[in-house]
């Protein structure tokens, strides 16, 4: 689905590599998290696979093409919600989803049917003939999330999606990546929140200082769940015992009985699927 | 519950809203330096300019008319006009519209001490402007009357007094103002139509007031006031252009007209009466509706545009990338204004401009001017419209990126942009045509221009728009600014815009010189004379323009796709 093999990305007017060799793959229908501290690397990578920014060496390969030597048929494959939900504030929702429908070729069927779907799903039927100056920060970041999936990508990108969303939307974009792979696609986001990523990537990649240091299974493997965070406390070279303590306590459903355990919120969640 | 006044709050205020005008954070360069002080010197030469036109409008008034007291009040009708339209724009936008006002009720200060300060900056910027409007009419009357000392102290004492009017004006009606602009700031066709009325309208105003100077300039022996019926009218109207000629009378009715001391006091007291019911007025309205209006207006900031049609509509790439592209302009006010309404109100420009041109050249050196010029005037203007385009990558902004991630090449998408600034070009040229042909092409207009200087100059001006577009949107993708303010709007014109219309207007005098030059007995270098005929000239001109269009299509489209997709914002 997504091939990187020895991508390397240095900035303009800068010596250091913002991304250091890095290659994986990912599979049809898993959801896979990349992680790492703030200017390791990952927003880069990402920019690099969505055909943003160019690169310097290495290659991208989405469903097989290669996003350098055909990166019309590449970015066809591709859905992309950026981190900072930038969109044509002067358009309405409705238009903007429309005009990217049109560039992805949707028909006019399939589009009503998508646009109905996730108007209902991330609650956005009141304000999708709005311009989107209105909207705040969390419906810009859904409208830019079903204008990334009107064209049911198989390779769905987001970039920190979940910032300044709340509990319900988090929740609802949750389900919805589940099912997205459930249907044979991929799922590829950076996130700072290592619960949610524990919770529901089937792999993970921590990237430091632009290289990809480990990649390890979740699905199924109690034991990198339970320590993912001290494994990218200790890769991002952030460890230190009494904040990491700290941090697993806060995280810990016995400090926090207001929070839901993890089998609960799963349940919750595939209940919103059904 | 009475709220008290701190003015330690209101001085602090002051100076932060003078330090948030003046970008302290950033250092200036050397070329910073050198472009601020090359637009000092801009500016003062425009004001030079302004100054000579005063001088002979004053003297045509004072001197061959002899109506003193009539030119100061209808100075004192223009500038307190001026400065009280000045006055309400500034007052709605410090006031009412600053950003700001969320971020300082915040602060321990009430609302009055907001306005206050706020109201403090509106004052002197109120003061200076009628200063920089009112002072070289009086010195230049004062020159030109031979006033003494006396005259110029009255002088300074009446711009002081007369900064009042328009400033409790503008505190009055500002709040009606913000409230229409609020109504219709979402009608985006009908905003269209007001801008360009507005500019029309003030174009029209200015090159008739412009030819009336000229004129009188060109022929020193003809008075604008010899008409018995135009003096009288003008003498009529100045008496009783109220409350404007108590400011004259106030100013020099004393040396120039020959008032007692009751008709200058009775125009004190009028004005002082005026004035203090309008600022007492201004005062209540003010501090009562302030706080209100502002907080409303934090409420309804994000008011937008709801649309009726809600369905889903279908288009083709191409149909889709240039229906976002258009909405993206029309749907502002700014690029309305710079883009749509100029290529509307072109032709109406490119009439007038002409139509002085063309009597002043005519009149000086014959009716072969003509074609020239009405290229030289169309190129401008077309140039001022294309090199909107220069700022095509610039005012994508913070979605910039949007443009990486799309399956649509750089290269579609530039044609895009470029079919779409080639139409409004190419329409705007067609009307320009259409209105010089029926203007200066029929029997009516002298027969000035043939049909093969119209249809030679529609040629010459398309393949001018062309060019320019692509030399336009090759230098932004060259070096595009991706500054944009809190609504994706750019918040300066950038470098590239200077150097469009600098290449523009370029152009223009050289094919404008060339067909003038030649319309005559041809360009004779020391004993070669060249001498060529009308359709061998416009050839030429036909044959560069293409030219430039090639050279300039080949700079813009190759290598463009590795071009574009280096930029990083």
């Amino acid at each position: 689905m997504l091939k990187i093999e020895h991508l390397k990305k240095t900035y303009p007017k800068s010596d250091r590599l913002a991304v250091n060799d890095i290659s994986f793959e990912l599979q049809p229908g898993e959801i896979f998290g990349f992680l790492g501290q703030n200017g390791a690397g990952k927003s880069t990578t990402i920019k690099c696979l969505t055909g943003i920014l160019p690169f310097d060496s290495g290659t991208i390969e989405i469903c097989g093409h290669d996003i350098a030597k055909d990166p019309i048929a590449a970015k066809m494959e591709m859905g992309y919600v950026p981190d900072n939900h930038s969109v044509y504030e002067k358009l309405t929702g409705r238009e903007y989803v429309n005009y990217v429908a049109d560039l992805y070729k949707v028909s006019l069927e399939d589009r009503n049917a998508r646009l109905e779907h996730y108007l209902d799903l991330f609650r956005l039927r009141f304000a999708v003939d709005r311009q989107i100056k209105a909207y705040s920060h969390g419906m810009k970041q859904k409208i830019c999330i079903i204008a990334a999936l009107i064209h049911e990508p198989k390779l769905w990108v987001l970039d920190e999606p979940m910032m300044g969303l709340d509990p319900q939307s988090i929740a609802e974009i949750i389900a919805y990546m589940r099912e997205h792979c459930r249907k044979g696609n991929t799922v590829f986001f950076s996130s700072h929140n290592l619960d949610l990523v524990k919770k529901l990537c089937d792999r993970v990649a921590i990237v430091n200082d632009g290289q990809l240091i480990d990649m390890f299974d979740l699905k199924n493997n109690e034991a990198n769940k339970a320590n993912l965070e001290e494994r990218f406390f200790k890769i991002t070279g952030t460890y230190d015992k009494r904040l990491f303590e700290d941090y697993v306590a806060q995280e810990s459903a016995d400090m926090r009985p207001d929070l839901p355990t993890e089998n609960t919120d799963d349940t919750a969640v595939e209940t919103e699927e059904k | 519950m009475k709220q008290t006044i701190s003015w330690q709050s209101v001085k602090t205020l002051f100076r932060l809203d003078l330090r948030s005008r003046k970008d302290v954070t950033t250092e200036l360069t050397k070329k910073d330096k050198a472009m601020k002080a090359l637009n000092l010197v801009f500016g003062l030469v425009v004001y030079a300019l302004l100054i000579v036109g005063i001088y002979f409008l004053t003297r045509m008034f004072v001197v061959r008319a002899g109506m003193r007291i009539e030119f100061l009040t209808i100075v004192n009708l223009i500038t307190i006009g001026i400065s009280t339209i000045v006055a309400i724009g500034n007052v709605v936008k410090n006031l009412y519209m600053n950003g700001d006002n969320e971020l300082l009720f915040r602060f321990p200060v009430n609302g009055t001490e907001i306005l206050i300060a706020k109201s403090i900056y509106c004052a002197l910027h109120n003061l200076a402007v009628t200063v920089l409007i009112t002072l070289p009419f009086h010195v230049v009357y004062g020159a030109i009357t031979g006033a003494g000392a006396g005259f110029y102290f009255a002088s300074i004492a009446m711009i002081l007094f007369s900064t009042m009017l328009p400033f409790f004006i503008a505190n009055l009606v500002a709040i009606p103002v913000m409230r229409v602009v609020n109504a219709i700031k979402n009608q985006f066709l009908l905003v269209l139509v007001i801008i360009i009325a507005a500019i029309c309208g003030c174009f029209v105003l200015y090159m008739t007031a412009l030819s009336s100077i000229l004129e009188y300039l060109a022929d020193n022996n003809v008075n604008l006031f010899d008409d018995p019926t135009i003096r009288e009218n003008v003498m009529k109207f100045a008496h009783n252009c109220y409350p404007f000629n108590w400011y004259a009378y106030l100013l020099a009715g004393k040396i120039h007209a020959g008032l007692g001391a009751k008709e200058m006091g009775l125009s004190f007291l009028y004005l002082f009466l005026i004035n203090g019911v309008l600022g007492v007025s201004a005062f209540f309205v003010t501090t009562k509706c302030y706080y209100g209006t502002i907080l409303k207006g934090i409420e309804t900031e994000k008011q937008s545009m709801v649309k009726l049609v809600k369905r889903n509509v279908k288009r083709s790439v191409f149909g889709a990338l240039l229906h976002r592209e258009f909405f993206l302009i029309f749907r502002s006010f700014n690029y309305s204004f710079q883009y749509l309404a100029m290529a509307c109100a072109a032709p109406v420009m490119v009439y007038y401009c002409n139509a002085l041109a063309s009597a002043m050249g005519t009149k000086s050196v014959g009716t072969s001017i003509v074609p020239g010029l009405t290229l030289l005037v169309v190129v401008i203007f077309v140039t001022i419209i294309v090199s909107f385009a220069s700022t095509s990558i610039s005012r994508e902004g913070n979605v910039f990126y949007h443009t990486k991630i799309i399956p649509v090449s750089f290269t579609n998408q530039i044609l895009t942009k470029l079919f779409l600034y080639g139409i409004v070009g190419s329409v705007s040229v067609a009307l320009c045509c259409i209105t010089v042909a029926a203007a200066f092409g029929t029997e009516a207009g002298g027969n000035l221009l043939t049909p093969l200087d119209v249809g030679m100059i529609f040629i010459i001006c398309e393949l001018t728009v062309l060019a320019q577009t692509c030399l336009s949107v090759w230098a932004d993708i060259k070096s595009p600014t991706f500054n944009v303010g809190g609504d994706g709007e750019l918040v300066a014109a950038n470098k590239n815009v200077a150097l469009a219309l600098f290449t523009g207007i370029f152009t223009a005098v050289v094919y404008g010189v060339f067909a003038m030059v030649f319309s005559f007995n041809g360009l004779a270098i020391g004993k070669l004379v060249i001498d060529m005929q009308p359709a061998e000239v416009y050839g030429v001109l036909i044959g560069v323009s293409a030219a430039l269009l090639i050279a300039s299509a080949s700079l813009l489209f190759v290598n463009l796709d590795k071009r574009y997709h280096k930029i990083v914002p």
